[in-house]
């Protein structure tokens, strides 16, 4: 980073290499859309181009990345939130009607309760459960989860103390047990179609 | 998203009522490393003898490991591509604004040093007037007493004249 700040372009294009792939997976997750994760993502690059000058050398790099991962993933929540939203209706598209998850989960549910859990449809109610976190519990999570970040550099990141980010882990995180255990115990899907956020 | 608050399952598999089952928050901590030795022992000493606080714990780690089947995301090269071609764009763009700022921000300088000069200047004259002694001054202070040197000097001392004075013996008569 110190290369960057000294407008070496060859560093820059390696420090995005390094780290692309844990920003998209971080903002993906936070907005729950990969196409906007992918903008989303190119904004924090640019904007860590134009602060180049201001890195201090010392400070983590990473801590001051997700600074800005952090800035543009809440602005991007904050804004969509203002913004109307528009309801499409589904249309029956193949044998399975509007819904095939839905679909799936029934037929699948028919069967004995310790049944085996289909990969991808563990992936698809795990990011929904992640969706229903509030933004500071997601980002918290995500934080821990994929980057590995310890209570005070989450904090640091999120401009919060150590103390509300361990009650915000612990509250996101039962949270989320709340809502995967009757699927995991018993195949129960959850039902994710009230927008129903938990508070902190 | 609803959740069954009569969930009997939960209720069962949760630590029970009464006992000091450690908090949600000592346990997510514990999972994740952020408790001092003594705490964590602590809550280890707990876990080895309730059986329900070992199963909510486990609860919790499960639900942390399925958060894996999340996945990571994999970038490819026309991503990398096309944000260098952008960061590049907004590089030439700020060196542009940048060379649009040079003619105004020199002009500026240059006004700032000429003031500055002026100021110095004036602070230096001014202050060499007053530190400095114009020799004429001193003389036109003396002006009288040398128009009368020769007189004075037949005088020995200034109390002798101002008793002369006291006398009044060199009055203008009255006519």
């Amino acid at each position: 980073m110190l290369e960057v700040r000294d407008d070496n372009a060859a560093a820059f294009e390696e420090l995005m290499v390094r780290y692309q792939g844990r920003v998209v997976t971080v903002l993906t997750h936070v907005v729950g859309n990969r196409d906007q994760a992918e903008d989303l993502a190119q904004d924090v690059f640019l904007r860590v181009y134009r602060a180049r000058k201001r890195y201090v050398p010392g400070a983590k790099f990473s801590t001051w990345l997700y600074t800005i991962v952090n800035n543009v993933g809440l602005n991007a929540l904050r804004s969509r939130a203002r913004r109307p939203e528009v309801t499409l209706e589904g249309r029956e598209s193949g044998p399975m009607g509007i819904r095939p998850l839905e679909a799936m989960a029934q037929a699948a549910s028919g069967q004995m309760p310790a049944r085996v859990v289909d990969k991808s449809e563990a992936r698809d109610i795990v990011r929904l459960a992640v969706q229903t976190l509030n933004e500071r519990q997601r980002m918290a999570v995500l934080l821990s989860k994929f980057e590995e970040m310890s209570y005070a550099e989450i904090a640091e990141t999120m401009g919060l103390s150590t103390q509300a980010i361990k009650s915000l882990l612990s509250r996101a995180r039962s949270n989320l047990r709340e809502v995967l255990e009757p699927y995991f115990d018993q195949g129960q899907r959850p039902d994710f179609d009230d927008e129903e956020t938990p508070t902190e | 998203m609803t959740r069954d608050p009569n969930n009997a399952d939960s209720q069962r598999h949760a630590p029970q009522q009464g006992q000091d089952v450690p908090a949600d928050d000592q346990l997510v901590a514990y999972l994740d490393g952020e408790l001092d030795d003594e705490t964590a022992r602590t809550i280890e000493e707990r876990l080895s003898t309730d059986a329900g606080s070992r199963d909510h714990l486990g609860r919790l780690e499960r639900t942390w490991d399925a958060l894996d089947d999340l996945g990571r995301a994999e970038v490819d090269e026309t991503f990398t591509q096309t944000t260098i071609e952008m960061v590049a764009l907004a590089a030439e763009e700020d060196q542009q604004q940048e060379e649009l700022r040079q003619p105004a921000r020199q002009r500026r300088k240059w006004l700032i040093a000429a003031v500055g000069l002026l100021g110095f200047g004036l602070a230096g004259f001014a202050t060499v007037r007053a530190v400095s002694t114009n020799p004429n001054e001193q003389l036109l202070e003396d002006l009288p007493v040398l128009q009368r040197l020769e007189e004075y000097q037949q005088i020995d001392d200034i109390e002798f004249l101002e008793l002369l004075h006291q006398e009044k013996l060199f009055e203008p008569a009255d006519e």
